[in-house]
């Protein structure tokens, strides 16, 4: 059976274990099958249309041999680092009660992948960040609503607290015969194991899940979860939309099993989406960003490691790397820290938050809730208006030179002038969006979905290796992660949707001299004190722009002649 | 030893339905009946949105495969409208005076009773084929109405199992081995008028012997 079989231990021991097992074990299939990250199903043609005769080997996915986890109640499960994740935080916590939220989170843009939880949940300070009221931010069109929450808890019939269920399981259990107890347990546990297995899959939240892994579509809505060790109750009116599943309770000598779940059942209406009008202006958004273009601008940067291989079967996945991207610019700038300073962050300490942003796992929630990081995302939506920008924009808006700079691979430079080089990004952008969204789409997948596809492999790689010891080391994920989207190439850009922009691009597109690549990349050799403000450009009239652009011309000027210093020099 | 018996809901399908019904009605029994290791396989349905789960045995597959080739057979043969299919599983006991006769008891623990109305098509049997096929005509509204009907009828079968094996554990005897398909089992089929039901039923119970009587 499992490795408490002949475990010398006593008999609570045991048990205390399989409930410890019990909950892991339940959190790995809620997980599995709600965080779209590591999906089951595609991980290796594991999604079978119900044909007459499905492969042999289906069964077997990742590896023919079963772990020793995947011998605990005798199902195997494929690998979900979000569920290693939470568990291990909450192996420390003397078996308190589990309560798993999983979040539908509509937005257009938010793709993150949710492999991993709500990596705050580990601290409980940090747990009250996620909040289930959506609106704080409430000009964002997006939105955050509890579709399902599954309660775990182990109810100990003799003591209060959970923590002392050992301690107190031991008098009682010796009454009972000493193994059988924990056989029926085990054994019921199986059970109950199994039934949460099917159920999983019926609930309408798994059709949401099975579509975001499954199509190529771009989905406006992603799932989230929260792992945390309290409820927080739902309001009255949130709670009549819910319908409850009881599992039928685990007796045991000592105490209790229970599971259960509050599941919204209209769910599907929200999954119904795609063809809501934000959708196309999104794919031009996504389309239009420096991620293409950038190839031909420098090809001998990083990018060019990324292979051009398959697109398009990976669509959604290209989310993936969007997510790498929001989550990049903590690692590889600096100069976004501001900003997060100075953004309105509510209820999260200061001093999480870095760790929060590097963390390769943070989940949707946080970015709901952090409008900083909002600002790399791409979107329309979160777009301050296009009149001039407030101070805080200035990081905001400017992440498009950065997107230069990191495909260049130059450090992130400081704020001074806007650059003519930069300026050249908002001319690429406009030429293409004014392509078909298909065509663009076409066009990115090259960098994009093969980075993601690597990703894949590698993650399964790395946490595959995770599993072997059971560990969980975030340093070691960060680090198979690094290596994963090694080359940055693409980074949301955010394009204003002010006229004034459109015209300035027009203008710029004719400037022929700007574009030289040749002063393109003198600029990045040379300088390193180079701006990251093109935001200015797009905030400003066409005067302005004028303006800026005769500096520029100096500029190019002053620096063209540097670099003919250098370059013999070089 | 008691057995336990679970009658499900009765579905009323069309004859190119049977195959995916039977198949997830089966496969979700037995994966909540195969209490050694097993490698659960997520199974989409093609006709409807449901997903259900199997054990990842492909010897099971085949058998269950088998047995509903064999029920689709009956129902063409015999069109009447009451079938049944009965999943039971039990334990083998040799019994002791009979041994030399090779006689072993088989212990029923479990029984489930899939029960499945097959509508006679107007046009007769479609073949074997049961893709969905979109037909323009007057009748396709309603029939994707009793698709929708049919659908929720199943996933209600579905639940029905599932609550079944939530409240009724104990009668499950000790895991006997660590295969994936721990349980012995069998199907049978019941396809004839209903009159003869009840003798077929009778037959088949003194063939093997009611677990209840020896209980």
């Amino acid at each position: 059976m499992a490795s408490y079989h002949g475990n010398p231990h006593s008999e609570p021991a045991k048990m205390e274990q399989i409930i410890t097992e019990f909950f892991a074990k339940s959190l790995h299939i809620i997980l599995e099958s709600r965080s779209p990250y590591v999906s089951s199903r595609n991980y290796s043609g594991e999604q079978v249309l119900s044909s007459p005769s499905p492969s042999p080997s289906s069964s077997s996915s990742s590896s023919s041999s079963f772990r020793p986890r995947d011998k605990w109640f005798n199902l195997a499960l494929r690998d979900c680092p979000a569920a290693l994740e939470n568990i291990d935080f909450w192996r420390q916590s003397n078996l308190e009660p589990m309560i798993v939220d999983v979040i539908l989170v509509q937005t257009p843009l938010n793709f993150s992948p949710k492999r991993g939880p709500a990596r705050n949940s580990s601290s409980g300070k940090d747990r009250h960040f996620y909040g289930s009221d959506t609106d704080e931010f409430g000009s964002e069109a997006k939105s955050e609503k509890i579709i399902e929450r599954w309660i775990l808890q182990y109810e100990s019939k003799k003591s209060a607290g959970g923590g002392s269920s050992t301690s107190s399981s031991s008098g009682s259990s010796s009454k009972r015969s000493g193994n059988t107890s924990s056989h029926a347990l085990y054994k019921k546990s199986i059970l109950l194991l199994r039934s949460l297995y099917a159920t999983i899959r019926l609930l309408p939240a798994y059709k949401l899940f099975r579509d975001l892994i499954s199509s190529a579509q771009i989905r406006l809505y992603n799932l989230g979860h929260r792992v945390s060790s309290f409820v927080e109750p739902f309001t009255r009116r949130e709670e009549a939309d819910m319908q409850k599943f009881v599992f039928t309770p685990v007796e045991t000598s000592c105490g209790r099993l229970c599971l259960s779940v509050l599941y919204r059942s209209s769910v599907l209406d929200l999954s119904s989406e795609p063809s809501t009008p934000i959708s196309p202006q999104f794919i031009q958004e996504y389309v239009g960003s420096p991620m293409a273009e950038p190839l031909k601008r420098f090809p001998s940067g990083p990018i060019s490691q990324s292979s051009p291989s398959s697109s398009s079967p990976f669509g959604r996945r290209h989310s993936w790397s969007y997510d790498i991207y929001r989550e990049s610019p903590s690692s590889a700038n600096p100069s976004p820290s501001p900003t997060y300073s100075e953004a309105p962050i509510h209820r999260l300490p200061p001093s999480s938050l870095p760790r929060h942003l590097h963390d390769d796992t943070s989940s949707v929630v946080a970015h709901v809730k952090n409008p900083s990081y909002d600002e790399y995302w791409p979107s329309p939506m979160f777009s301050p208006s296009p009149s001039p920008s407030p101070p805080t924009n200035v990081t905001g808006v400017s992440h498009m030179p950065k997107a230069i700079l990191r495909y260049s691979s130059m450090p992130s430079l400081p704020n001074k002038q806007p650059r003519f080089d930069q300026l050249t990004v908002p001319k690429e952008l406009f030429t293409l969006s004014k392509d078909e969204p298909g065509n663009m789409l076409g066009v990115k997948p090259s960098s994009n979905s093969s980075l993601s596809f690597q990703d894949d492999s590698e993650f399964s790689g790395a946490f595959v290796l995770d599993d072997e010891d059971d560990t969980t080391d975030p340093g070691s994920r960060q680090g198979s992660f690094d290596l994963a989207c090694g080359p940055h190439t693409s980074f949301p850009v955010k394009k204003s949707q002010d006229a004034a922009v459109g015209a300035l691009v027009h203008m710029l597109k004719k400037a022929t001299p700007l574009h030289q690549e040749i002063s393109v990349v003198h600029h990045m050799q040379e300088d390193t004190t180079a701006t990251t403000s093109s935001n200015l450009a797009l905030s400003k009239t066409t005067a302005d722009a004028f303006e800026e652009l005769r500096l520029y011309r100096e500029m190019k000027d002053s620096l063209l002649k540097q670099g003919k210093k250098n370059i013999p020099q070089a | 030893m008691n057995c336990e018996v679970c009658q499900l809901k009765e579905l009323d399908i069309e004859h190119f339905e049977i195959r995916e019904v039977l198949r997830c009605i089966l496969h979700t029994v037995l994966f909540h009946r195969a209490l050694g290791l097993v490698r659960p396989k997520d199974i989409d349905l093609e006709l409807f949105e449901i997903t259900y789960v199997q054990c990842g045995d492909v010897e099971l597959e085949r058998k269950i495969d088998e047995k509903i080739d064999q029920f689709i057979d009956r129902v063409e043969k015999h069109p009447n409208k009451k079938n049944q299919i009965c999943l039971s599983f039990y334990e083998v006991k040799n019994k002791q005076a009979t041994w030399f006769t090779n006689k072993v008891e088989r212990l029923y623990w479990e029984q489930w009773y899939i029960n499945l109305n097959v509508a006679q098509h107007p046009k007769g049997i479609s073949g074997k084929s049961y893709s969905s096929k979109v037909v323009v005509d007057p009748g396709a509204e309603s029939r994707s109405a009793r698709r929708a009907a049919l659908e929720t009828s199943l996933r209600d079968v579905l639940f029905q199992i599932i609550r079944f094996v939530n409240e009724k554990k104990d009668h499950i005897p000790p895991i006997p081995n660590l295969e994936g398909v721990s349980f012995p089992y069998e199907i049978t089929i019941s396809s004839s008028s209903d009159s003869a039901f009840g003798m077929d039923m009778l037959k088949r119970m003194l063939q093997t012997g009611h677990p209840t009587m020896l209980s």
